[in-house]
């Protein structure tokens, strides 16, 4: 736990140079910040972990060595007084649960303002969970039990709207769809809606690209 | 030294804070504006008159690649600088194309970024070394992706426009304000869309516009 007068020790771990370079520029601008080490590396990451004993390890999900989900899990295991906190484009909800049950504490979408960089790190160096108000929404949907455990949002959809949705992505016309799994128009809308609803989603645009980040349809023709 | 002034545009608040950062560290280079969403981007450009802009290609509103294509057309003296993620030829033709000056991956060092913008300010081309690599030479040049012809050739700049707007889901009457058109010329054009790339489907044309590279699948 950082006290007074400590500085939090942070190590960076993500293979964008850049912006590895562009995080260590704002962290360092922080008076009680000391970024200890970087690597664009999960491998490197784990082993700058155990060497440094920092009290963040700010870590991206997609990295060469290790991937970033695995290095998490190794760091939790072997260096328990070091915290995770994950920066990522991501909001995909399976990179948020397999990143928290990996033993992050944290999930900062790269989308978040300095501030917010801030506060988090602040709040993951104390040992408070922290994550960005983007993927909060599936992690609580999924505490108040929205569907078949452990599957995600695509989870919190039944098999019926899972098929529907599917086939929206593929463009089928909605009596198309109808016809092909045999039920009402009035019934398909249902569905349709439903599942706007369930994944906050409101336009079909935003149900194709969802489908194509869920894997339920690719982007070949 | 002249003063190296510089938009920034990218899509990532995180991300362009730390290179707004980054520059801002360079002595002779000022950070003069800077912008999430393409359309503002070029704005800024118009309005800031910079040397360089340094160009993020998944902007929302208007993608980077036709943000630079405006640029150059309306205001060539300012040069674009695109940042990329992909060490890809059929990316970087694609950006030599819309009238780039240079090419810069996400993972270039910071040196690298100071070379590049010094470089693209005097008006000279600049490449990653990573992605000159992977260049076949020019007597044998062809897009790979996409074998023949990038498909998005076959639309004009407005038509791209148009379908990023639809692939990101916004509706005709909605697209017609931003882009100060009639709801009826841009129904016009959605039609040459459907037209010219043979897809009828709005779930098509937005595969399609995630295929190509023109939006990202990302929420």
């Amino acid at each position: 736990m950082t006290g007074v007068g400590t500085p939090i020790r942070v190590v960076l771990a993500d293979d964008h140079t850049l912006f590895r370079a562009g995080l260590r520029a704002l962290l360092e601008s922080l008076p009680d910040v000391e970024v200890v080490g970087e690597t664009d590396d999960g491998q490197e990451a784990l082993q700058l972990a155990i060497a440094r004993q920092p009290h963040v390890v700010l870590l991206d999900i997609t990295m060469p060595g290790l991937n970033g989900l695995t290095a998490a899990a190794r760091i939790s295991r072997e260096v328990p007084g070091t915290r995770i906190m994950i920066l990522s484009m991501h909001a995909d909800e399976e990179y948020v649960r397999e990143a928290l049950q990996a033993g992050a504490l944290g999930y900062l979408l790269k989308e978040a303002r300095r501030d917010e960089l801030e506060f988090a790190l602040r709040a993951v160096a104390r040992g408070e969970p922290y994550l960005s108000p983007k993927v909060t929404r599936p992690v609580v949907d999924g505490f108040v039990g929205g569907g078949v455990a452990g599957a995600g949002s695509i989870g919190r959809l039944t098999a019926r709207q899972r098929e529907v949705l599917q086939l929206i992505a593929e463009g089928h016309p909605t009596k198309a769809i109808a016809a092909r799994l045999s039920l009402s128009v009035k019934t398909v809308e249902a569905h349709r809606a439903t599942i706007m609803k369930r994944l906050d989603i409101h336009d079909v645009p935003g149900l194709v690209r969802y489908a194509i980040r869920a894997g339920l349809v690719t982007v070949e023709r | 030294m002249t003063t190296i002034r510089v938009v920034i545009g990218e899509r990532l608040a995180l991300v362009r804070a730390g290179l707004r950062r980054l520059l801002g560290d360079i002595p002779d280079v000022e950070v003069v504006g800077e912008a999430a969403d393409g359309r503002d981007v070029v704005r800024l450009v118009m309005e800031r008159t910079p040397a360089v802009v340094l160009m993020d290609v998944p902007l929302p509103g208007l993608n980077g690649l036709e943000a630079t294509a405006v640029i150059v057309r309306d205001h060539p003296a300012t040069r674009v600088l695109i940042l990329s993620m992909h060490a890809n030829e059929a990316y970087y033709m694609r950006a030599l194309d819309q009238g780039a000056t240079g090419y810069l991956l996400k993972d270039a060092s910071l040196h690298e970024l100071e070379v590049a913008i010094r470089s693209v300010a005097r008006g000279e081309r600049y490449l990653s070394a990573a992605v000159a690599r992977t260049l076949t030479p020019p007597g044998m040049r062809r897009n790979p992706q996409w074998g023949t012809a990038d498909p998005l050739r076959a639309l004009t700049g407005r038509q791209r426009e148009i379908l990023q707007l639809i692939a990101e889901g916004h509706s005709t009457r909605a697209i017609a304000e931003r882009l100060g058109l009639s709801a009826k010329t841009v129904e016009t054009h959605r039609s040459r869309i459907v037209e010219r790339l043979g897809i009828r489907d709005v779930p098509g044309l937005v595969r399609f516009a995630i295929r190509v590279g023109l939006v990202s699948a990302d929420a």
